[in-house]
């Protein structure tokens, strides 16, 4: 043995000296490179050495012998090499050494040269390895245990190099990086040589010879947790679904390398996994009873992917429950987690405080589990879904977001249906969305995706054709068909104008405001109520005189009135009367209104009523009233035409004709200025609604359970300042708007903080900048953080946006303030 | 300065003003039940109405005046008047149970045969002339289901046909004789609403639909195209159409603005379907696809029945209404292919 060893060692030394010696005979340089690769002819009968002195050199002088050999890449004899020579002499010793070793010495060369030939030829060298199969032979032989130097130092290492290739080769070669090292070939290549060292495994396994799969198992997790898993598992959980059908081996194998994966790469493993594997099955059968041995992947399957993630698509969560559901010993664990999801599901807090996806996912996760459970053990947990029902339906019906009480009345609805609640069942109308629909859908088990291995292409290919020559045909025979009902058409008779066509009316609407009022008031004859509230809005507005009398009684009697008739358009037809009442006859009307929001005995929805009717008047005031200096100069002209503007117009067209212009200015006439009505009866709208909030009275609490009023109130009040921009209360209405705000802006109810961020955008759009910085400076800071805070962290989108938005028009505000020079006033 | 267009540059493509009436008839002093015009024949267009107090106004269409009238039922109201192609023929139906013909010959009119029919309903008579000396009238009979037919004008019964459900009234009738050779066909509306098509050689009941949840109250049928329209008291006309096995298949409905229709008529080029409305309004729709192409107003009262002229001369075509406000309205639209009013 000792011989053996010393006379490799004297050969090998001979060699490396020979070949850095640089003389100028290279012929004694390819003996030398010739005995080192008769070391790693494997088999070659001819060879001059022994199967020991081949170990042996394999074992010790293998790497150093590549050192050696990328040290003399500038050498004259390796220039010196043709091409032939380079393959046959130089080449083989990195591709048939043992894998591990070459590998190591060749990332580590890569990324030591500079940019040279040597650099190339190492490359390219690298490349072949790759190509070669290299990779499977280097995880094999982790598995068969047969690395000679096996430390942990060295595995650690080489996963690092080996997992990061593309990386140290993109920063290295960045101009002129290989395609098979970008990370898109990269990857699947080490999925599929991964899928080879699995294979020869499993045909090991058949002959008998015991196998490791830790190096395998450990790449993986490297790949996986450093974000590769989406390429690597979509090469690799489709086969292995495949394999795993019918063979009891494979199906081993598969298990034992998802268990040995290590325990803080097996999130990132199995979290890819579940995006990779198309059906629960094929999940099932690659990660056998994984879930009951391992602590990590059972937090990570029943817990984290259910209840703190929601990024994933729902076939992720069918997948997750699907592989809970679908053996025996796991079945406790579905029952578990559908206790801990509907235990999310129903907590209040939960409701308030998280984004509402995720609880449309936690939604899902009920759904689709309570879909999985059998009768037998719905009965045992009969009693807890029913808790969680009643209390989590409350808690999502107290919500003031509508896409929230849906989601309680859906899945109360589902629920309901599935525990089969004594034959009652609970029936909840709601807008179908595709959001409804989807979660409806998930009560029904789904129909497994075809378990197909290979669907074969010819046969989907033909029933495909098959299919196109029926559309074929049946449009051919549309065609058919069609020309006979062209001729057929009606088209060359024009129709008449047929608007006057409407439905007979029985009675006539009353033609006097007092009349209508009347009507309103007294009338029992549901017919009357319904023309007086039709022609309510346009007497108003046509005897602006008459209705000035009784604005406020009219008004008065609209607030109060109640569909009894079920009037079509009866909400829209009272609104309308009303706003066009306010905004006929502000001062009183607001007065009215805004002192009746506050007082004792109106429903909720009065209360509302008054808020939109003042918003839309505001909004109607506001706006200029051009359209109807226009109508009325209309109906105007044509009497006037005939005397005076007749000659006026000739002689205009007579000086237009000889006059010569040399440049035209804009041809649009410009908007005609007309007073803003809202500016100077601003004030009455806004500041009476500012003035009780904190009062609660028996029947409305506006910061207490009353937050959807509140939130309408900071809206409106928001808007009503948007609308007074220009106006010269603005200013104060900002600072009182601000003023208000400031104590609700941390409510729990996301509506509510919607309004308050609209609001105080709407400040920082209206509010004169100088007087909001006077107002602001002494929590200038305070604002921007409570801004900067909401954008980032509040679950709900729209706060997120609208608190950006805010930011921005401050920062505006506070450009604008700086560079005006007489922004020094800011000094209080 | 602001050009004001008085007139609105005219858009016929979209919508052109409603129409009016060419002109209107009155006179007849109540309301008028039935129209029938008989213009091909003659150098005068007639029009002949049938009225509430029993009276048959010939009206001259020349001279826009009523030339004649005619009281054979006693006072009772006529629901129906109708000419024959051959010779001066005017058959009238009353309410006194009875239908009078009549000879107008040479300025007379005097009545000259009587057929007692024992209906006490308001179903109108069909006639069909099956030769030149001899025609077949059906009319509803003394039971409540029942519809004869009769041979005229030798008054020799044909047959009686008697649904075997209970159907309710007849309610309208329309005889009519197909291309194909085979006997005389009938359709008979029913007061359940039901459609019924008789074969009246064989005596059997062809096909049967319910076309309405309401009484049938006027059907009509062209016999080109093999369709028919029928109306009821709601808002639905319901259409449909005659298979290869003789079978009615209905086809849609187009809804009205109103419910109610009395009388629907469709103009001999097959081209035009006037309804008669229970909302003093006239609607015109296209034949072949049901379009809805006019509303004429005019009436202040219910419209009880429509007409389409026979003239010669298309363009000489009128459509007259008859309603309950004493009046008849007539029109002139859609007689040329690129029509102005």
């Amino acid at each position: 043995m000792e011989s053996i060893s010393s006379e490799v060692r004297l050969k090998v030394a001979q060699c490396f000296r020979t070949l850095s010696s640089s003389s100028a005979d290279h012929t004694d340089v390819f003996d030398a490179l010739e005995t080192l690769n008769s070391y790693l002819d494997d088999g070659a009968e001819s060879s001059s050495c022994t199967a020991a002195e081949r170990e042996e050199f394999r074992r010790t002088h293998y790497s150093r012998t590549l050192r050696v050999l990328v040290g003399q890449l500038q050498a004259d004899w390796t220039h010196s090499l043709s091409a032939a020579q380079r393959s046959q002499l130089w080449d083989p010793l990195f591709l048939k050494g043992p894998p591990d070793q070459a590998l190591l010495v060749l990332l580590e060369a890569v990324t030591q040269l500079r940019p040279s030939a040597g650099l190339d030829r190492l490359v390219s060298v690298t490349e072949r390895f790759l190509q070669g199969g290299r990779l499977a032979d280097l995880l094999w032989s982790f598995c068969l245990g047969s690395v000679p130097s096996d430390s942990a130092q060295l595995r650690e290492t080489l996963l690092a190099r080996l997992a990061a290739l593309p990386d140290l080769t993109a920063n290295r070669l960045h101009p002129n990086n290989r395609p098979l090292f970008t990370p898109q070939r990269f990857y699947p290549l080490l999925a599929s040589e991964m899928l080879a060292a699995l294979e020869r495994t499993c045909r090991a396994l058949r002959d008998g010879v015991d196998c490791s799969l830790t190096f395998v198992a450990q790449t993986l997790g490297k790949v996986c947790l450093q974000g590769h898993s989406g390429p690597v598992l979509a090469v690799m959980a489709p086969r292995l679904a495949v394999c795993t059908r019918s063979d009891m081996v494979w199906q081993r194998v598969s298990w034992k390398l998802l268990q040995d994966v290590p325990e803080r790469c097996m999130e990132s493993v199995l979290t890819g996994l579940l995006q990779a594997a198309d059906s629960p099955d094929a999940f099932s059968r690659i990660a056998g009873n994984l879930v009951l041995t391992n602590k990590k992947a059972e937090f990570v399957l029943t817990h984290k992917v259910l209840l703190l993630q929601y990024k994933y698509e729902t076939r992720v969560l069918r997948t997750v429950l699907g592989y809970l559901a679908s053996d025996r010993d796991r079945r406790p664990l579905l029952i578990q987690v559908l206790r801990s999801v509907s235990q999310a599901w129903a907590n209040p807090s939960a409701v308030k405080h998280t984004p509402q996806e995720q609880q449309l996912y936690v939604s899902k996760a009920l759904l689709l589990a309570a879909s999985l459970l059998t009768d037998a053990e719905l009965q045992e947990l009969r009693s807890d879904l029913l808790q969680c029902l009643l209390g989590g339906m409350q808690s999502h019906l107290d919500s003031s977001a509508v896409g929230i009480r849906t989601l309680g009345l859906v899945v109360g609805e589902c629920l309901s249906a599935r525990m089969d609640l004594s034959g009652t069942k609970l029936k909840f109308e709601y807008d179908q969305n595709e959001e409804t629909r989807e979660l409806l859908s998930l009560m029904t088990p789904s129909v497994c995706p075809d378990p197909d291995p290979d669907p074969d292409p010819e046969v989907a290919a033909g029933s495909e054709a098959t299919r196109e020559s029926s559309q074929v045909k049946s449009a051919s025979r549309r065609s058919k068909s069609d020309p006979d009902s062209d001729l057929d058409s009606d088209d060359d008779l024009p129709p008449y104008d047929m608007s006057g066509d409407v439905e007979a009316s029985r009675a006539a609407p009353p033609r006097y405001l007092r009349d209508c009022l009347e009507a309103l008031i007294s009338s029992d004859d549901s017919l009357r109520v319904e023309l007086s509230l039709n022609a309510a809005e346009s007497l108003v507005r046509r005897n602006v005189f008459a209705a000035k009398e009784i604005s406020v009684q009219m008004t008065k009697v609209l607030l109060h009135m109640e569909d009894r008739f079920s009037v079509s358009g009866f909400l829209v037809l009272r609104q309308a009367a009303m706003v066009a009442l306010t905004a006929v006859d502000s001062v009183p009307v607001t007065q009215y209104l805004t002192t009746e929001f506050y007082s004792l005995n109106y429903s909720l929805r009065q209360r509302l009523d008054i808020l939109e009717v003042l918003a839309l008047a505001a909004q109607e005031l506001s706006k200029p009233a051009a359209d109807k200096v226009t109508a009325a100069a209309s109906g105007l002209t044509p009497y006037q035409s005939n005397s005076a503007a007749g000659w006026r117009q000739e002689v205009e067209k007579r000086i237009q004709n000889k006059t010569k212009r040399i440049s035209k200015g804009s041809g649009q006439p410009r908007a005609g200025a007309a007073p803003n009505r809202y500016a100077p009866v601003a004030g009455y709208f806004f500041f009476p609604l500012l003035r009780n909030y904190d009062k609660p009275e028996v029947t409305f609490d506006l910061l207490g359970s009353d937050h959807l009023v509140l939130g309408r109130l900071i809206h409106t009040l928001g808007l009503f300042m948007h609308l007074a921009v220009n106006a010269p209360i603005a200013a104060q209405m900002g600072a009182a708007l601000l003023d208000f705000v400031w104590a609700v802006r941390y409510h729990a109810d996301p509506t509510v903080r919607r309004g308050v961020l609209f609001a105080v955008c709407s400040v920082f759009l209206s509010m004169p900048s100088q007087a909001l910085m006077m107002d602001l400076s002494q929590q200038l800071l305070e604002t921007r953080t409570w801004l900067a805070d909401v954008a980032e962290a509040d679950p709900d989108a729209d706060c997120r946006n609208l608190a950006v938005q805010s930011l921005v028009l401050l920062d505006q505000n506070l450009k604008k303030q700086l560079q005006n020079p007489n922004g020094l006033s800011l000094e209080p | 300065m602001v050009l004001i267009c008085v007139w609105p540059a005219p858009d016929w493509s979209m919508s052109r003003p409603t129409p009016c009436p060419v002109y209107t008839l009155r006179g007849a002093g109540a309301p008028l039940n039935t129209l029938h015009f008989s213009c091909s024949r003659g150098d005068t267009p007639l029009l002949f109405s049938g009225s509430a107090k029993g009276a048959v106004h010939v009206w001259n269409l020349n001279s826009r005046r009523a030339e004649r009238v005619l009281e054979g039922h006693g006072g009772n109201s006529v629901i129906w008047v109708s000419t024959l192609q051959t010779g001066d023929t005017l058959i009238s139906q009353g309410r006194d149970m009875r239908v009078c013909l009549w000879d107008l010959t040479e300025g007379r009119s005097e009545a000259l045969d009587s057929v007692w029919t024992g209906s006490v309903g308001f179903c109108q008579c069909s006639v069909l002339e099956m030769s030149p000396s001899s025609y077949l009238l059906a009319f509803a009979g003394l039971q409540t289901e029942e519809t004869k037919i009769i041979e005229m004008p030798s008054k020799n019964p044909v047959c009686t046909l008697t649904p075997d459900t209970k159907l309710g009234m007849v309610m309208c009738l329309q005889l009519w004789k197909p291309d194909s050779g085979l006997g005389p066909l009938l359709f008979a509306g029913y007061e359940d609403g039901s459609l019924l098509l008789w074969d009246v050689t064989q005596r059997s009941e062809l096909s049967r639909v319910k076309a309405h949840p309401e009484p049938v109250m006027c059907l009509t049928f062209d016999p080109g195209r093999l369709r028919g329209v029928s109306g009821s008291c709601e808002k639905q006309l319901s259409s449909w159409m005659l298979d290869d096995q003789n079978h009615i298949q209905l086809q849609d409905y187009v809804t009205l603005v109103n419910p109610g229709v009395s009388q629907l008529r469709i103009r001999g080029d097959g081209r035009l379907l006037a309804s008669a409305g229970w909302d003093h309004r006239v609607r015109v729709f296209g034949w072949k696809k049901l379009r809805p192409l006019a509303v004429l107003q005019y009436h202040t009262d219910m419209v009880l029945s429509v007409a389409f002229s026979d003239h010669q001369d298309p363009r000489q075509r009128l459509l007259a209404a008859g309603s309950k406000d004493q009046r008849v309205s007539l029109w002139s639209i859609y007689n040329q292919s690129a029509n102005t009013c």
